[in-house]
């Protein structure tokens, strides 16, 4: 009998350290991936960051260290370099099993999901109430997406304001200047693209098939969204969108917008002077520089507006991102270090720029030198103040929870209306697959 | 024809033992066990406990949660019981998207599955063949994909079928093509890339089940059917083949048990597109959960679809398998 018993406690210790052992393993990776001890065990001037571009957004934040520790000798920043899918993952995750612990003190998101994560999943967001920080130094439309029901959740980081930005060289041989395309309408660029493409053979624009990128920015630009004040889904009957939907449709027959399939594709015909403009977010910059022999041969103005649509301007943006707080016991500290970086220095955004083209969301920054100094790539424009005179007019448009959602059904639709379906009937079908969603 | 009879007249003297095997339960109160015995079957039983309990609590738990998951609605962590109970399951049979990605994954699993296994018994055969040289190399050179990761291989295969990528421009060099295809842009093409990259990457794996269950077979069967004059491709068929059934049966239902999951090539190589058409459904599955604002009562339903689709081909697979034995 004892034999037996011992065995049977064997078993049961054997088999409950191994697991014990498993969980704690689990721990450690955990603990280590994320560096999420930061919070708990880092000491009282030590925060955890998530972001994720080792040459913008972490670099920034390294910056942003050093100009802190001026004040601060002791604090440091413990940054976790985590992809923004991972980070979406990871937040998805801790937030459902409740193991809010395991959070950093600070962690970067996409502007476009902000609405959505702070609806979810509230626990793992500290607001700015107690905050220094001024949010009206911000452009109104940037804050809107880390705003909900009046409470800010975000301090906006990288401006993801578009621009229009034009090869100077291919325009010259068809015989217009970059001012031709300043403040023009979507139909007076098609007719100038028809004519730019039969006398250059190159196209006007390009983009990622099926991705919704353009239409967006149309959107967003007449200060329309695919959702109503309510959140309720917008597809169809939305007048802004159909004009998008029909001038993109236009653009692609007339072989002026040429569609590629995949991101380092529509990369490639940046880089290798397949198209004569790039209209999208600021940060597109880093990849148009990244061909020095296009030096000099590029100019920067606004984009096309929609004609005919209310509330139609020439300015709008593609992506961005914030910096969120979690309420892990270091909102005070964190909060103090973004409103002294992020939201308060000038010499912070005057390093980064020149080094990271990370283009400030705050305003003051703009009235810096470094702001107005000549661009060479640019053919010595002061791209930078120009761009932060176009992100004061973005009209801010709705996101909501079902950002994704809305977006994918629309670009689902757009790939559908290309192949011949009637844009009404696949709109019609978008919205019913976001209503699915929702319901 | 006669090696397969042999084996059920084989069997058939098993049978009766068999039965008594089974009666031995109502017997068992009668004549306890011997001290050893007994000693026995607890050290067994000490072995298997750690491992059991392990899977039972990193597996079996988990998917009860998921269970109980998949009868929940609501946003985020404020989740609460579905009313009706089965309403997520409901919602699976109004989802177009749904029924799009499931649809596509069956394209995938019909096509894809019997090519490969074909491609792997012929493979597989040509490699057991006394006459081949170098076979170490052939036979490395076949299973290699299996070691590269699944996002790389998605990566290069989608470089590849670019409009500008390597396919393309072999096909136009070679005359084959006289403009580029838009081999990803268009729902047949691209799901046929995402099946050619299946092909590639897995037909090595199934080959060397079935080389290792070729080496099993005895030679004599082979020579005693050469000696009753049955040509190679009757020795294979009518030999060969009935001795690889359980082998053929467990391919089949673990490739049909991975295609079914498939979620790496969709999200890689062709990110579901164009419009969804090329979506698995283990995409969609992670979609629902990570991307869109999450719905992880839905999220979890969709993932028992897949295992009672996944039990219900096995189950029937293994019908059709035992009817042949």
């Amino acid at each position: 009998m004892k034999k037996t018993r011992t065995l049977g406690a064997l078993g049961a210790v054997l088999s409950l350290s191994l697991a014990l052992a498993a969980c704690s393993g689990g721990d450690d990776d955990a603990a280590s991936g994320d560096g999420a001890s930061g919070s708990g065990e880092g000491g009282d001037n030590t925060l955890t960051v998530w972001a994720w571009d080792p040459a913008f957004n972490i670099y920034a934040l390294e910056e942003a260290e050093k100009v802190f520790q001026a004040d601060n000798p002791d604090f440091k920043l413990e940054i976790v370099e985590t992809p923004w899918d991972d980070v979406q993952t990871k937040l998805t995750t801790l937030a459902q099993s409740g193991e809010t612990d395991q959070l950093p003190d600070i962690f970067l998101m996409q502007n476009n999901a902000f609405q959505k994560n702070v609806i979810n999943y509230p626990d793992i967001f500290a607001d700015f109430a107690d905050s220094d920080v001024d949010f009206s130094e911000f452009p109104e439309s940037v804050v809107a997406y880390s705003t909900y029901e009046d409470v800010n959740y975000g301090v906006p980081f990288d401006n993801g304001t578009a621009i229009g930005a034009y090869r100077t060289d291919i325009l010259e041989q068809a015989g217009y200047t970059v001012d031709d395309f300043t403040d023009i309408t979507w139909d007076e660029f098609l007719t100038i693209g028809k004519d730019v493409l039969a006398k250059t053979g190159k196209p006007m624009l390009t983009g990622q098939a099926g991705s919704a990128d353009t239409i967006m920015m149309m959107l967003q630009s007449a200060g329309a969204s695919l959702f109503d004040d309510e959140g309720k889904p917008t597809i169809t009957d939305n007048e802004a969108l159909l004009a998008a939907i029909d001038m993109y449709g236009q653009m692609v027959d007339a072989g002026i917008y040429v569609e590629v399939n995949s991101w380092d594709e529509y990369i490639n015909t940046i880089v290798n002077s397949n198209t004569a403009a790039v209209v999208n977010g600021i940060w597109i910059s880093g990849s148009i520089q990244s061909a020095p022999d296009q030096s000099g041969k590029w100019a920067v103005t606004n984009v096309p507006k929609l004609d005919g649509v209310d509330g139609a301007t020439n300015y709008t943006a593609n992506g961005g991102s914030s910096w969120a707080i979690t309420p892990n016991g270091n909102e005070a500290l964190a909060s103090d270090f973004l409103n002294a970086t992020f939201a308060g220095s000038t010499d912070f955004y005057d390093t980064i720029l020149p080094k990271s083209g990370a283009l400030a969301n705050w305003l003051p920054a703009g009235e810096s030198d470094v702001y107005n100094e000549p661009q060479e790539f640019y053919g010595g424009q002061a791209i930078y103040a120009d761009v932060l005179k176009f992100a004061a007019e973005v009209p801010s448009n709705n996101t909501g929870a079902y950002y994704y959602e809305g977006r994918d059904a629309v670009s689902v639709a757009i790939t559908n209306i290309m192949n011949g379906t009637d844009p009404a009937a696949a709109l019609e079908e978008a919205q019913q697959t976001v209503e699915f969603a929702m319901g | 024809m006669s090696a397969p009879t042999a084996p059920t007249e084989g069997r058939a003297p098993d049978a009766p033992p068999q039965g008594t095997k089974k009666s031995r339960p109502t017997r068992l109160p009668k004549t306890p066990l011997s001290a050893i015995q007994r000693r026995r079957s607890l050290t067994g039983w000490a072995f298997i406990v750690p491992a059991a309990f392990i899977i039972v609590l990193v597996n079996f738990w988990p998917m009860f949660e998921a269970l109980l998951l998949s009868f929940q609605t609501g946003r985020g962590t404020q989740l609460s019981w579905a009313d009706p109970l089965l309403l997520n399951y409901q919602r699976l049979f109004q989802d177009e998207t749904f029924r799009l990605t499931l649809a596509t994954t069956f394209i995938y699993l019909i096509i894809q599955v019997p090519i490969m296994l074909v491609l792997a018994m012929v493979l597989a055969n040509l490699l057991n063949a006394p006459w081949l040289k170098y076979k170490g190399f052939w036979r490395t050179a076949i299973f290699l994909p299996c070691a590269v990761g699944l996002v790389s291989y998605s990566l290069v295969f989608r470089q590849m079928f670019a409009t500008d990528g390597l396919a393309n421009d072999l096909l136009i060099n070679f005359g084959i093509l006289d403009d580029p295809v838009n081999w990803l842009g268009q729902t047949g093409t691209a799901r046929m890339v995402i099946i050619l990259g299946l092909l590639w990457r897995w037909t090595g794996y199934n080959m060397i089940f079935f080389l290792a269950a070729l080496q099993n077979i005895d030679r004599s069967t082979l020579e005693a059917a050469r000696v009753d004059g049955a040509n190679g491709f009757k020795t294979f068929w009518y030999v060969t083949m009935p001795q690889l059934k359980p082998i053929i049966l467990l391919c089949a239902i673990l490739s049909t048990n991975g295609t079914l999951q498939m979620f790496d090539e969709s999200y890689n190589l062709t990110n579901g597109g164009p419009g969804n058409t090329t979506m698995t459904v283990s995409h969609y599955l992670y979609n629902v959960s990570f991307r869109n604002s999450p719905n992880f009562g839905y999220a979890a339903a969709i993932s028992y679809a897949i295992l009672i689709i996944v039990a219900v081909l096995a189950a029937i697979q293994m019908k059709v398998g035992d009817k042949r034995d």
